[in-house]
């Protein structure tokens, strides 16, 4: 705590005086604040089955994130955001803490080069750095917002960026011939820093350049390495893997509609430089992707053909989101054997402490439950398939969008048959007040996922998994700004599965054979009043379920009271 | 857009051709299918000729890659071969059996039986085969010092303490017939006794290559630690290695060298012990010679073996057995 006292005293005095020597300084503040609250209770038949576990638990607190803009001049700007929170339960200040949750410098030099020191949001492509979303979430109605937000916010997930430490700068030409213009980005970043006795520094470099062309021609070239440092470290073998993606696209309008024609591939390296005569693996591999936009007033489409090597990897771009590993904050040990609690559809859609902010060096593991067919978003290594995606938007009274993708697997995995994927997934938003002309907004929205996985063969190679994730989602509004919502999730997998074992070179050593027959659902049902877009206060009961057929020990039943303000100047 | 007519074809051509033949990771099946024999276990030469230097081999197959071991087991002897792998297919490249052992005795004339039996699974496949002549060992540069089935050569000089004995006995040898039993307790001295073979009474005669690298002492020992009180081993076996320097027919300790190697005999049955001569430690001890010669080992100026066997005295009775004492070259006897 006292820490972090200094630490704000310390940025009180320094920022003023870092203006001195400037001319007409400003500070100007911008920032967040959220209060939540939740208490969950047992209920069912685990209520007066499970007898070592709390009848209810729970936890709340306040947070203002303060950010404080400082602009010596017109070229340079000095950005820090402090964590100010308080835990429920706590007073005279035990159980509060001040952090410091983001600190950064940026500016342009000679109006030309633009820098950024600090923290940083950095992405590039699908397969060279994404931060990929995570399972259940897409197409996911707007009156789980709350929960999104938390999670987003708490992890700094920002879109499809990854926040990490570093410098990144880029600049742009303009030209007056066939080269319309050229802008070059570049970065590098701290993903891991020392530890004693420990892993060596993980560094990540990369670089982007654009080509535009007259001729709605474009080149980018993307490439990131990222790489241990050997001298940081006591570890005789150090990780590297450098990935590279060439992207061409063109654009055209034909017929009132426009075109546009994107074409990458690249391919990868990962191998360990050793400082001992052992050989560690090291594998390439490639990946090429096409996509055919086609865009008219209401409808926008995208066809994509994907080829992902089963050699392809890449740190940046195949990290998940969410840590199976991690012990869930709702009743992380429960039943009579006080078991960890597997990750389930509750704690992916509602709890942050699952997720994981950091770049891994290796494929983290998932549940084939949740996600079988793209576990590593597009750079899902061994898939080879197509993909058709779509939204059509009739802003007064209906949205829509889609997608359904088939696919293959490159090489087999234990045996010579290759399994075969479907995903696809639709979500729908009707204002129904102006469909019906009501007076009050009404809204409701409609979501479905499914995935499928097959494998051919005898009874040992044969997969056969089915899942599909229904979400809805209404809202009326009561009085202006206040809305009653209620929401559904409810999720079924059913089948069997073969999960992989790998080593510490991602290899495969292994076979889990999963078979699944569950159901998850969560219901909610409360109010909502909206200040603006960015302020609102949520207040919902929830009720969750959690049946497995198979394994009756993974059944739970939860009641939760939930509230959250949120605000963002 | 005659481009993209051009472009779209030969991608969805490149996606659909993106398939690669093989297997990645272990095989399913070999990690959880079930376990059928294809073939069954065949003894392809049976009766063959092993001191001729030829071999038999198995065959067998099985649905998925498996931990195999067949062991061979002489109903005489009580000699055992293991010859194990992990194939689906048991076949003369992974099987192939000159006649050699794995646990001692050696084979004799006999019939054996045979035991073809997997990792993690129940089943067994037995047969049997017939050895008509067994092997002989050795690549014709070996001497053999004595297997003793002529008896006890009076001109190896020994000495064992008086509550200590030494005798040839008949059956249970670990070569052919004979071996030499030496056993006792003295509870005043390590020395339980001594045997010393100088290099003129060694049964087969010759000189030893001069290279230290490439000479072998073998000689098999036999070990019952549950005859000790303390069912522990209890018996400390040493061997010393006299060289005549200077080629007068005579060790001297002050200017010629004494070479040693010492073990615990902390097994039960026979077993064969293989030392590279360079491996041999030169003796520090002034009184033995040990720091008097050239500290060069040379095998060829070899003029004395002793073997001892020792035991400590608050701990009683220790057994050493041996039999068949023999040079080799190039390597240890049981790989010729």
């Amino acid at each position: 705590m006292k820490k972090n006292y200094n630490l704000i005293l310390l940025l009180g005095f320094l920022i003023p005086a870092l203006g001195f020597g400037q001319v007409t300084p400003k500070v100007w503040y911008d920032g967040n604040s959220r209060a939540m609250f939740y208490r969950d209770a047992l209920s069912g038949n685990l209520k007066d089955q499970d007898t070592t576990s709390t009848r209810s638990e729970g936890e709340g607190y306040t947070a203002i994130d303060l950010g404080m803009h400082f602009t010596p001049n017109s070229e340079i700007e000095i950005f820090s955001e402090i964590r100010i929170k308080n835990d429920f339960g706590f007073m005279w200040g035990s159980g509060s803490s001040v952090d410091l949750r983001r600190l950064s410098i940026k500016g342009i030099l000679d109006e030309r080069i633009s820098f950024n020191i600090g923290d940083l949001y950095l992405r590039q492509t699908d397969f060279t750095l994404n931060n990929n979303r995570q399972e259940l979430a897409k197409y996911e109605p707007s009156v789980f917002q709350a929960y999104r937000d938390l999670i987003e916010y708490e992890n700094f997930y920002y879109k499809n960026y990854w926040r990490m430490q570093g410098i990144q700068s880029n600049l742009s030409y303009s030209f007056y011939n066939n080269i319309k213009s050229l802008e070059l980005d570049g970065f590098l970043s701290r993903v891991r820093g020392g530890e004693w006795l420990g892993q060596p520094e993980l560094l990540m470099l990369g670089g982007t350049s654009v080509l535009k062309l007259e001729n709605n021609i474009s080149f980018k070239l993307n490439h990131v390495n990222s790489f241990e440092v050997q001298s940081s470290s006591l570890d005789s073998a150090t990780y590297y893997n450098p990935v590279t993606n060439l992207q061409l696209s063109y654009r055209k309008k034909i017929s009132g509609l426009d075109y546009k024609l994107s074409i990458e591939a690249g391919a990868s390296t990962r191998g360990w430089e050793s400082t001992k005569s052992f050989e560690h693996p090291k594998i390439t591999g490639s990946f090429i992707k096409g996509v055919l936009k086609i865009k008219s007033s209401l409808l926008t489409s995208h066809i994509t053909l994907n080829y992902v090597d089963p050699n392809f990897r890449s740190a940046g771009a195949q990290t998940r989101r969410v840590e199976y590993n991690s012990a869930p904050s709702t009743y992380a040990y429960y039943t009579n054997n006080t078991i960890l609690r597997p990750v389930s559809l509750l704690d992916i859609t509602t709890d942050p402490n699952i997720y994981n902010q950091r770049l891994s060096t290796s494929l983290m593991n998932y549940n084939p439950l949740y996600n079988a067919v793209s576990p590593y978003g597009e750079s899902t290594p061994n898939r080879n398939g197509l993909k058709y995606s779509f939204s059509y938007d009739n802003s007064k009274t209906i949205q829509a969008k889609g997608d359904f993708g088939f696919f293959n697997e490159v090489i087999g995995q234990g045996t010579l048959k290759k399994r075969s994927f479907f995903a696809g997934g639709a979500n729908v938003l009707v204002k129904v007040d102006e469909l019906l002309n009501l007076k009050n907004k009404t809204t409701a929205e409609f979501s479905f996922n499914s995935e499928n996985v097959r494998r051919g063969g005898y009874e040992l190679e044969s997969i056969n998994f089915n899942s599909s994730l229904i979400s809805a989602g209404a809202s009326y509004e009561l009085f202006k700004n206040l809305k009653l919502i209620a929401g559904l999730k409810s999720f079924v997998g059913k089948g069997n599965e073969v999960g992989t074992e790998r080593n510490n070179y991602d290899e495969i050593i292994g076979y889990d054979l999963y078979n699944y027959d569950s159901q998850e659902s969560i219901m909610l049902i409360g109010l909502q009043y909206n200040f603006t877009n960015d302020i609102y206060f949520s207040l919902q009961t929830n009720k969750i379920e959690i049946t497995d057929k198979i394994d009756d020990i993974n059944r739970l039943s939860l009641s939760r009271v939930y509230f959250m303000f949120n605000m963002n100047l | 857009m005659k481009i993209i007519k051009i472009i779209i074809p030969y991608l969805a051509f490149f996606f659909i051709s993106c398939e690669k033949e093989g297997i990645e990771g272990p095989n399913l099946n070999d990690l959880y299918g079930d376990l059928t024999i294809v073939q069954g276990l065949e003894v392809i030469g049976d009766s063959t000729d092993f001191s001729n230097n030829e071999s038999l081999f198995f065959t067998a197959s099985f649905s998925k890659i498996v931990d195999w071991s067949i062991s061979i087991v002489g109903q005489n002897s009580g000699s055992t071969k293991i010859i194990s792998g992990k194939s689906n297919s048991i076949n003369e490249e992974n099987s192939s059996w000159n006649g050699g052992v794995t646990t001692l005795p050696f084979f004799q004339v006999e019939n054996c039986s045979v035991v073809l039996s997997f990792s993690n699974h129940n089943d067994s496949i037995f047969k049997t085969l017939n050895i008509v002549s067994s092997k002989t060992y050795g690549n014709g540069q070996e001497l053999l010092i004595s297997d003793f089935e002529s008896g006890f050569n009076p001109n190896f000089t020994s000495f064992f303490q008086t509550t200590c004995s030494k005798s040839i006995e008949t059956g249970g040898a670990g070569q052919k017939e004979r071996y030499l039993s030496q056993e006792g307790t003295c509870d005043w001295d390590w020395l339980i006794g001594y045997i010393d073979y100088p290099t003129s009474h060694w049964l087969q005669q010759g000189v030893l290559s001069a290279d230290p690298d490439n000479v072998f002492f073998n000689m098999m020992i036999y070990g019952d630690s549950t005859l000790s009180p303390t069912n522990e081993a209890n018996s400390l076996f040493k061997l010393e290695f006299y060289e005549d320097e200077n080629q007068d027919d005579y060790y001297n300790p002050n200017n010629e060298d004494r070479l040693d190697y010492e073990f615990h005999v902390d097994w039960n049955g026979w077993k064969m012990i293989s030392i590279r001569y360079s491996d041999l430690i030169l003796a520090t001890d002034p009184s033995g010679g040990g720091t008097g010669g050239n500290a060069i080992r040379e095998p060829n100026k070899i003029i004395k073996i002793r073997t001892l066997l020792l035991a400590n005295p608050t701990s009683g009775f220790a057994k050493a057995d041996v039999d068949y004492l023999i040079w080799s070259e190039g390597s240890p006897i049981l790989e010729q």
